[in-house]
């Protein structure tokens, strides 16, 4: 096609584009994703069964907070990423706070435990299933990501990758609150971060690969 | 015809709006521009030059949500111009290493030197062709007065002549702008 005929073509579907649309796409893309994991939880795991009156403690919202606002920040790089002249990323020192505050509540908890229980708390009932179960309900957040980044244009691959892949295992992770029983701060800190981690080395192995443009 | 970044900018926001007529300007008046980009940077792969425009083309169509209307919209033109090149070089694999053409590409002052081209080409699209070649081929490609002469087929007096006759006018026009 000579590109005179490509430009007549390509104005020809020009459809306007609001303000905020990297965002409200990548957005939908997690959200949609979200959903998906949640319904792998609800067919292959089961919810909790207490999950009525678990929502009514704090165990439940602090590890639905931590999980959540990690994935809030880990989308806000992200769209930065998703942008061709990105430039320095603003914001990082966001990913950070999460990972305080629940460490602080972690260092509580333990001045208020008998030492002789810390390892039981630490490991809790799920310690060696729990990271593989955060990286494998990202799977499909991922994918949903990916599918936003269709029409996005990131440069850093890499980095994009990364971002995507912890944006990924971050709302994985507040999803599989509705299966996962624990309780403890440090449970979460180590365990749920840990499946987080692996999802963000998986995205920025995968990256280069599959978010080519 | 004008290639400024303001000019650019509002058809690309006019565009984004949703007005075909704008967004189809802004798409013509990036082919040149991207022909030149391309062509200075893929030499002796003529062939590649148009499928680069056309490739880059489409992305700023399909990706052109990607732009933030408060940045400059020549740097994000050129984010993606370059980010097809450097593709396009990894999956031809050949011309020079990679590594070298990342070190240049990703210069801190790539994107204000592509803007300043830009004014330069503007302004040099004002004079006489005889003139513009001159100062092109002299103060822009660094080719010395006998060289210039003998590409072009004429007298070294006469790329003399030309070069300071259309300085003359380009300072003149300058600083009428800016008065």
């Amino acid at each position: 096609m000579n590109t005179d005929d490509l430009v007549r073509h390509l104005a020809k579907e020009t459809r306007p584009v609001g303000r905020n649309s990297v965002a409200r796409r990548l957005a939908i893309g997690m959200a949609a994703g979200g959903t998906g994991s949640a319904i792998l939880i609800l067919i292959a795991l089961g919810m909790r069964p207490d999950l009525g009156t678990a929502m009514q403690g704090t165990s439940f919202w602090m590890k639905w907070g931590y999980t959540f606002s990690l994935a809030v920040a880990a989308l806000m790089t992200t769209a930065q990423l998703a942008r061709p002249d990105s430039g320095r990323l603003r914001g990082l020192w966001l990913l950070v706070i999460p990972v305080v505050l629940l460490a602080g509540i972690g260092f509580l908890e333990l001045a208020r435990t008998p030492s002789s229980q810390w390892l039981a708390m630490w490991l809790g009932e799920s310690w060696k299933s729990c990271p593989w179960m955060v990286l494998s309900l990202s799977a499909p957040i991922f994918a949903g990501l990916l599918w936003s980044f269709r029409r996005l244009a990131p440069t850093r691959l890499r980095a994009a990758g990364a971002a995507a892949g912890l944006s990924a295992g971050a709302f994985a992770a507040t999803v599989y609150c509705l299966h996962c029983p624990e309780v403890s701060a440090i449970f979460v800190l180590t365990w749920y971060s840990l499946g987080i981690v692996l999802a963000t080395l998986l995205g920025m192995l995968v990256g280069p690969r599959l978010l080519r443009w | 015809m004008q290639t400024t970044e303001e000019h650019l900018r509002a058809l690309m926001i006019d565009g984004l709006n949703g007005d075909a007529k704008a967004h189809e300007a802004l798409l013509r008046l990036l082919v040149p521009l991207l022909r030149g980009f391309y062509r200075r940077r893929l030499r002796g792969a003529d062939d590649d030059v148009e499928d680069m425009v056309q490739e880059t083309l489409i992305a700023v169509h399909t990706r052109r949500a990607t732009y933030d209307r408060e940045r400059p919209f020549t740097a994000w033109l050129y984010a993606v111009a370059r980010y097809k090149m450097i593709d396009h070089l990894r999956r031809v694999g050949r011309l020079r290493p990679i590594e070298d053409y990342d070190e240049w590409l990703t210069a801190a002052d790539f994107e204000a030197s592509s803007i300043a081209r830009l004014d330069v080409d503007d302004l040099l699209q004002g004079l006489p062709d005889k003139q513009a070649r001159a100062i092109r081929a002299t103060r822009i490609e660094g080719l010395s007065v006998a060289e210039a002469a003998s590409a072009e087929g004429i007298g070294e007096s006469d790329v003399k002549v030309s070069v300071h006759r259309g300085l003359k006018a380009l300072m003149g026009r300058v600083q009428g702008a800016l008065r």
